[in-house]
């Protein structure tokens, strides 16, 4: 741990009053390059630090957060989570912090992305910018890269330290009324290749000429898998213990059931080096192997220490999302239903209603319509309203999953009768 | 403060074109009660300073929040820095700024009740009581008082001579009731979504009344019918939800840089494009949008943007015509246009400003019409209060919006309340659909202070308001 951090735990160590606390320290440093319409439009470089404590007399809890690291600031900080907590009502679900526990170790600092110069990202930008100029198009996207590290420590014993590297790069090109993305994140920036990208690009321009209009119906739909990492999302953001157990999700009363279809799993895991595993939550809860959903059966959910305490149930915290696929290609699913649409990524994604796990979203950055086994056109951009844990019972194959985020993996999946309900005007 | 002048002579000296500071304080005091349980009570200070540097047509943005000469003047030479590699990649002769004369002044929220010198206990058994009452009601499964209030204080210099000292601050609670019963789960919430106020607001809306109300409505809407069958009806909209519809089909819409395309990658782009202007039916006849940052207690009035700025009051949609954008000093010159309407904004000091939706409104009707006359007036239709689920397209074309409470209208009467409504429209079908909004006596703001838009991403606020309206023959339903 950098000494200056260490310094920060060992000053509230020292001076906290209070019968527990929890520290966090959160650092980062980032740099942001945006781009659009072939140029740069904003460009943006710092650090930031945010050191927060919540503090507890009893049941009874304050917190207060600052980003200066003067023991002034330190002081002030620690008095006024003090003197919040004696004056606040006790808290009837309060739980103590977290004590003193193995933490995994995992590498999720890469030196590759720690040492990108703003020179290699502008010249990132610059090749993304001469393609566009290239396809007679625009592109527009960001560049960025971050390193942060992340400290708790705790009042009975808790102390863990990681630190983690993310490079990221997306690119939006835009032809006439055709406009379509490429994205890529990751903890290493050796593995990023920006002419695979432009490449990728390219071809989906390309395969988006001529779009003919498109009525919403219930149709099959290959999800690639940024589409459905943006759907799958909200299904995990619904999967929450509590929620649950108190009546208000899909997800009540199915823990150990069938609820999800057979050939879907969800985990967190460790096993896959290529994505960033954070070791502990922000509330400290340390990560481990789970399965979410295994081969349709629900095993657990995102579970708070307040209700895994209650329950007598462990808590439970994602830290990366893993979707296992399959081997189908997209050219063997297209043939496995007589028609349907290819979706690239979806947009505006919003719950319509909790307790069934309805979602709405649109499609984004091109859809294509398949007929015979074949890409036949593009079509307009549509709007669906579905249930992502209803639609896992109607996968019908599934691709490899890939990287499509530094923390998430996802495979391409074949869905059946897919529900769409609206389309655009353009 | 010194540090305004150590970071003006610096990008003086060291050749910029233009530059700004803005040395910010931000303090948020949260309160979250989940029931009985007070899951969070926090004060967050985030101080420091972003310094912009305009050099050659183009930006750099550095930011720190170490308090000290030698540090200001190495986030200067990084902002240059910065500027001179953006430089590398800009379009012709790159972006220019818009015209502004320099500024020395102050602005304050008026506030009569600082709620950050308000005893905890006092908000702490305010939040209680009104949790309690809604947890009496048999079949209220979960309640949350949400209580947000937040200050910024700035200070900007720019390298045109301006010195501004603004002090902002809004509050914002939130409560809602889940009822939980027959195999559903419903909330109601009240939220005006915040006001540049103190306070003196919280003691004018009597929130233990407003807790009955939500914990009764959460029954009605948990037992409620839904609206099968989709087809086209007569919607009658609250201003509480019309705010949020303002905001997804017009605010965003009209925000230049999202004209221009600068969004493209994430938040989108806008169908409403320069060649409209002056003569694109965005609305009916009866249809008015002003964009003011003027409003009093609204979220976006500060007195000047995060350009140096000052605040103004203009027509975006003029009888139903689209009239102008929102804008920015570098989004204005792209059009043509002199001077921006000072649209510039930036949610914390790290953050570069961005073109923001201004406070924005729809004027009230001319003639004398209330909500009573107006549900008289309406055969069959339905009536949506507050907001629900809200999806639009990356053009902001297309939408389908829901709502917090429902009521069917049957022969001009409230029939029955519903649940689970959902509405699809489109630009410019929805807003020339409008046949009747009331008068001004009915005119109320509501608030956002969680607008996410830019990358990185950030939160803004602005204000809208409405009197209720009509719209005719729209898309309306049940969810599956």
């Amino acid at each position: 741990m950098n000494a200056k951090y260490e310094k920060i735990v060992e000053y509230v160590k020292k001076h906290v009053k209070a019968d527990d606390y929890n520290l966090r320290i959160a650092a980062r440093n980032s740099h942001e390059t945006r781009f659009a319409q072939n140029a740069i439009t904003q460009h943006i470089a710092g650090e930031n630090i945010d050191i927060d404590i919540e503090v507890a007399f009893e049941n009874k809890t304050g917190r207060c957060s600052i980003n200066q690291t003067d023991e002034n600031a330190l002081a002030d900080m620690i008095k006024r989570a003090e003197e919040m907590a004696v004056v606040n009502q006790p808290d009837p679900e309060y739980v103590e912090s977290a004590s003193a526990q193995s933490i995994p170790q995992v590498k999720n600092t890469l030196d590759s992305t720690i040492n990108l110069a703003p020179e290699q990202m502008v010249d990132i930008v610059i090749k993304s910018i001469a393609n566009g100029d290239k396809q007679a198009a625009t592109v527009s996207g960001m560049t960025e890269k971050h390193y942060m590290e992340i400290i708790n420590s705790t009042k009975n014993g808790f102390q863990g330290h990681y630190d983690l590297s993310e490079f990221g790069h997306s690119m939006t090109l835009k032809k006439d009324q055709i406009e379509t993305k490429v994205s890529f994140s990751s903890k290493d920036f050796n593995t990023f290749q920006l002419d695979k990208e432009i490449a990728h690009l390219n071809e989906q321009l390309a395969s988006l000429s001529n779009p003919q209009a498109f009525d919403a119906e219930k149709i099959p739909v290959i999800l690639r898998p940024a589409a459905l990492m943006e759907f799958y999302w909200f299904m995990m953001w619904m999967m929450n213990r509590r929620q649950s157990d108190e009546g208000m999700t899909a997800f009540t009363d199915q823990i150990g059931k069938k609820f999800l279809g057979e050939k879907f799993s969800l985990q967190s895991t460790f096993t896959i080096p290529e994505l960033i595993s954070v070791p502990y939550s922000w509330d400290s809860v340390v990560s481990e192997e789970t399965y979410w959903v295994r081969n349709g059966v629900v095993e657990t959910m995102p579970t708070p220490r307040y209700w895994a305490k209650m329950k007598n149930l462990k808590p439970a915290s994602p830290f990366n999302v893993y979707v296992p696929g399959g081997s189908a290609s997209e050219e063997e699913m297209m043939k496995m239903v007589p028609r349907g649409l290819i979706v690239n990524r979806f947009w505006y994604i919003r719950p319509v209603d909790m307790k069934k796990g309805e979602l709405t979203g649109m499609t984004r950055d091109g859809v294509l319509y398949f007929e015979d086994g074949k890409v036949k056109h593009a079509v307009n951009n549509l709007r669906f309203n579905e249930i992502p844990h209803d639609t896992t019972r109607r996968i019908l194959t599934m691709g490899e999953s890939i990287l499509c985020d530094s923390s998430v993996k996802m495979p391409t999946v074949l869905v059946d009768d897919f529900n769409f309900v609206d389309k655009t005007t353009f | 403060m010194k540090y305004l002048d150590i970071a003006m002579d610096a990008a003086k000296s060291m050749g910029a074109d233009y530059a700004d500071i803005r040395i910010q304080k931000s303090t948020t005091e949260t309160i979250y009660l989940h029931n009985l349980s007070l899951k969070n009570t926090s004060t967050d200070i985030t101080e420091g300073y972003g310094i912009r540097v305009f050099k050659d047509g183009a930006w750099g943005f550095a930011h720190s929040n170490i308090f000290k000469d030698d540090q200001v003047k190495a986030t200067v030479k990084r902002a240059m820095d910065i500027a001179l590699l953006s430089a590398k990649a800009k379009k012709g002769a790159g972006l220019t700024l818009a015209a502004e004369r320099s500024y020395i002044a102050s602005y304050r929220t008026p506030v009569k009740c600082d709620p950050f010198n308000l005893p905890l206990k006092e908000k702490v058994d305010l939040m209680l009581e009104v949790n309690r009452m809604m947890m009496n009601y048999e079949g209220i499964k979960q309640t949350v008082f949400y209580l947000l209030a937040h200050k910024d204080e700035k200070l900007f210099a720019s390298t045109l001579g301006t010195r501004l000292d603004i002090t902002t601050q809004f509050i914002n609670p939130m409560i809602t009731a889940t009822a939980v019963m027959d195999g559903d789960s419903q909330s109601r919430t009240f939220d005006e979504g915040g006001r540049a106020t103190g306070w003196e607001w919280i003691n004018e809306l009597n929130l233990t009344e407003k807790a009955k109300q939500i914990a009764e409505e959460a029954i009605i809407k948990v037992k409620a019918d839904t609206l099968k069958e989709e087809k086209p009806r007569t919607l009658i909209l609250d201003p509480n939800h019309l705010g949020l519809t303002m905001h997804e089909s017009v605010g965003h819409p009209t925000e230049l840089d999202r004209v221009l395309g600068w969004e493209a990658d994430y938040a989108g782009i806008s169908f409403a494009t320069p060649e409209k202007l002056g003569n694109y039916k965005y609305g009916s006849d009866i249809v008015n949008f002003v964009g003011d940052n003027t409003l009093c207690e609204g979220l976006a009035t500060a007195g000047f943007d995060d350009d140096g700025v000052p605040n103004q009051r203009w027509f975006i949609i003029k009888d139903g015509i689209l009239n102008e954008y929102g804008s920015t000093r570098d989004t204005a010159p792209q059009i043509g246009l002199v001077h921006s309407r000072g649209c510039s904004r930036a949610t914390n000091y790290y953050n570069q400003p961005i073109n923001r939706i201004p406070n924005l409104y729809l004027l009230p009707g001319t003639k004398e019409l209330t909500p009573g006359q107006l549900i008289a007036d309406t055969d069959d239709g339905v009536y949506i209060q507050g907001r629900g689920s809200f999806s639009i397209d990356q053009h902001r074309v297309n939408f389908q919006f829901g709502g917090d409470f429902f009521w069917e209208i049957k022969n001009g009467k409230l029939h029955r309340p519903l649940k689970k409504v959902l509405y699809k429209s489109c630009n410019p079908e929805f807003w020339n659909s409008c046949d009747a909004i009331c008068d001004e006596r009915y005119w109320q703001p509501f608030g956002v202070v969680n607008c996410g838009k830019g990358q990185p991403n950030q939160t803004g606020r602005m204000t809208h308001g409405a009197s209720p309206a009509r719209f005719r023959n729209i898309r309306v339903g049940g969810s599956q």
